[in-house]
């Protein structure tokens, strides 16, 4: 597995049983975790013929200053229902009437409802797409050249206890800065090893590939007058510029994907790239202890002697 | 370490056939599929045997990411250029390798988590070496920096998940476990908490055992299906447990509704009918006759039960008779507590009167109770489950923190705890 999937496995499954048609209603109950500090609360609350499903996300305040809640109309409509006590927004199934409906429209809602946490979390990128088209347009018919930098606010998510993402549109780009922090050591250093990966591919062979630039030491110019920048000691920044090419119609949707999932690609492969460090270890280790073994005398034969002290002579 | 604190701990149960996955507080698995790894390297080679350490330094690609694991992997394995490979063989990890990987992928593919944000119960057999505790601990939080971990012994945990039966009065962590599975049948005794070691017996008899003990009887009868998947929807739904096997067949014989009917869907839309008859009593009976299918193993199991509580030290004895509780998916059949109860029951009564006549005193009998509850089939991760989601949980677990301090020897001790 080289990219990690957009969606809730754990959710598709729950939902594809229970919405088959001729499926058993049955009570459920159960609380789903996803990256980012976000929970899914699935549950049949009154009958069992209705399911409610129930994110919580840490960041839903700032979603909701960035329109997360006109994204999620759009894309859950009807379904939409009062917020479960504890969690930030709601969905509600009529089991029965889905398992009438039409299999392909059943699968696609079911992929619709996997992804709630990802459209939940598109909205700024949205905005800032669309912030984008509005001062290009602007750019090109006023002719006026450059316009005023400062202009275009910038959108923190603090998704995260300490780590946070900014976006920033611009006339030419939208800029995305990730603040990441590394609790480990060794982290760090495989962090500063993959980071200057992604600045070097840009120049080596993927020219489409949005500019990657990374900083360890300070913020980042463009989130320097925000008050969330503030400079840790284990922090980095990691800043994707998206060009117009990124922000076509056509790859719009999973460039917003594509970003939003980096810090927990970037984590993970992290982690693989230990683990594999690892198994080299043991592979080395294993071999050491083999020439550790040959190195061992074969069993010398003793002098024998007997009881009253005299020697065994060999003809 | 305060940053998981409200998101759930994650319960892991790696079993040998079977690993089960999910977040605690959770009433069943999120996950259940075979502890199976298909990848690149297992193509062609045994498995178990190596063939990719030696390829290792000559890694140009992503091979080590290729792979699949549970139900994917069984499927990818079908297909070319993937090798099935288990990580687990009975009930220890076998290949590190393999099990960090397969830890990984259970982590970010199907339980989508950050591990650094989350606690972890991990579960491990009864006699698992400190050795592979160690190791554990040094997969968990150095590839993974997980926030916290505690490993539980299987039995403890099986044990802590029959308090939610209504028979239980108080939560005590001493009782003996019945667990049976798919491959072996193990009986463990527990005293407060710590598995007693020398007194765990194991019966070779278990559910793939009566599975195919059921399909010989379809094929001695010439059904028109005897699949294996046929014989264990057949065990899995119809059997139970009687009390008499003689009284048994002639009831079968009076009445005739007992014989009953399965309709095998094959596919394509032929159905085919298959007769049940007296499999559907005989099939759990192996457990307290195993004459009918074994002919080297003849102990019944409530005499297996019996030889393990009294072989166990004295003063545990009554606490062990007392609380008998019933753990895998081959304790699920109709009844089958009830009648070990009553054949248990049978041999401690037996013996205190021989003891009675002997002596000329007179005892004051034994309480016989077996515990069974509806969460038998995962107790073990359910159990789990239910310890997690205390608030205690976390101040048990080692942390990142100790770890770094005092190195992989801290997974060495684990304190035990108890819900209130």
């Amino acid at each position: 597995m080289l990219l990690l999937q957009y969606h809730n496995l754990l959710l598709q499954s729950i939902l594809t049983e229970r919405l088959e048609p001729g499926a058993s209603l049955v009570y459920i109950d159960q609380i789903i975790s996803d990256f980012d500090y976000v929970t899914f609360h699935v549950s049949t609350p009154e009958t069992k013929s209705v399911i409610v499903v129930s994110l919580a996300i840490k960041c839903w305040s700032d979603l909701v200053k960035y329109g997360a809640e006109s994204v999620l109309k759009r894309e859950y409509g009807s379904y939409i229902t009062e917020t479960e006590p504890g969690y930030n927004f709601s969905l509600k199934l009529d089991v029965e009437a889905l398992q009438q409906e039409n299999a392909e429209l059943r699968e696609a809602l079911i992929d619709k409802i996997a992804l709630l946490k990802r459209h939940a979390m598109a909205a700024p990128f949205e905005k800032a797409f669309d912030t984008f088209e509005q001062l290009e347009k602007a750019a090109q018919s006023t002719d006026r050249g450059v316009p005023e930098e400062s202009d275009t606010e910038v959108m923190t998510i603090h998704y995260r206890d300490e780590e946070s993402i900014f976006v920033r549109p611009s006339f030419d780009r939208v800029t995305v800065i990730f603040s990441i922090i590394f609790r480990e050591e060794t982290d760090k250093i495989f962090g500063k090893v993959f980071l200057q990966e992604f600045v070097d591919a840009r120049r080596r062979a993927i020219q489409n590939a949005p500019q990657v630039l990374y900083s360890s030491s300070e913020p980042p110019l463009e989130i320097r007058h925000v008050p969330a920048a503030k400079m840790q000691a284990d922090m980095g920044y990691v800043t994707f510029v998206l060009f117009p090419r990124h922000m076509t119609a056509m790859r719009r949707e999973n460039c917003i994907s594509h970003v939003q999932m980096f810090r927990d690609f970037f984590l993970y492969h992290i982690k693989c790239s230990k683990a594999y460090l690892h198994s080299r270890m043991r592979y080395r280790v294993s071999e050491f202890l083999k020439i550790l073994n040959r190195a061992k005398p074969e069993n010398v034969e003793k002098e024998r002697k007997t009881a009253s002290g005299r020697r065994f002579v060999s003809t | 370490m305060a940053i998981a604190r409200d998101r759930p701990a994650i319960v892991m149960d790696n079993g040998t056939g079977m690993t089960k996955l999910g977040y605690a507080g959770n009433d069943s698995p999120s996950f259940i599929f075979p502890t199976a790894m298909a990848t690149r390297s297992g193509a062609g080679g045994k498995p178990g045997v190596r063939t990719a350490t030696s390829s290792l330094s000559q890694k140009r690609d992503t091979e080590d990411l290729d792979f699949f694991i549970g139900d994917e992997a069984l499927y990818a394995a079908n297909g070319p250029g993937y090798g099935l490979e288990y990580p687990m063989r009975h009930g220890q990890v076998e290949n590190w390798d393999l099990m960090e990987r397969f830890w990984e992928c259970s982590l970010f593919k199907y339980l989508r988590c950050d591990p650094e944000d989350h606690y972890f119960l991990l579960t491990e057999p009864p006699l698992n070496t400190p050795e592979n505790r160690e190791n554990t601990a040094e997969i968990m939080f150095e590839s993974f920096n997980c926030a916290g971990l505690y490993i539980a012994v299987q039995a403890v945990l099986a044990l802590a998940a029959s308090w939610t039966s209504s028979k239980v009065q108080d939560r005590s962590l001493t009782g003996t476990v019945i667990d049976s599975g798919d491959g072996v049948t193990h009986v463990i005794p527990v005293a407060e908490g710590y598995v007693i070691g020398s007194g765990i017996k194991s019966i070779p008899i278990a559910g793939r055992d009566i599975t195919y003990f059921v399909q010989s009887l379809l094929r001695d009868r010439g059904e028109l299906d005897t699949s294996l998947k046929t014989a264990e929807r057949i065990k899995e739904e119809y059997a139970y447990v009687c009390p008499d096997i003689v009284k048994e067949f002639s009831r079968y014989d009076r009445e005739k509704d007992k014989f009953q009917t399965f309709r095998v869907d094959q596919g394509g839309g032929r159905h085919v009918n298959v007769d049940v008859g007296y499999e559907r009593f005989l099939a759990p009976e192996v457990f307290f006759n195993p004459e009918i299918i074994s002919s080297d193993f003849l102990t019944p199991l409530p005499e297996v039960v019996d030889t393990v509580i009294q072989s166990s030290p004295i003063d545990v004895r009554r606490g062990l008779y007392n609380n008998i509780v019933l753990s895998g998916g081959s304790t699920m059949f109709k009844d089958f507590g009830r009648r070990l109860q009553r054949d248990i029951k049978h041999l401690v009564d037996a013996r205190i009167k021989s003891s009675e006549q002997k002596s000329g005193t007179k005892s004051g009998g034994m309480d016989v109770q077996v515990i069974s509850h509806k969460r038998q089939r995962n107790a073990v991760w359910f159990g789990g489950s239910l310890l997690a989601q205390t608030g205690e949980f976390k101040s048990y677990c080692h942390t990142k923190k100790d770890y770094d301090e005092y190195g992989p020897g801290i997974v060495r001790n684990f304190s035990l705890f108890n819900m209130p």
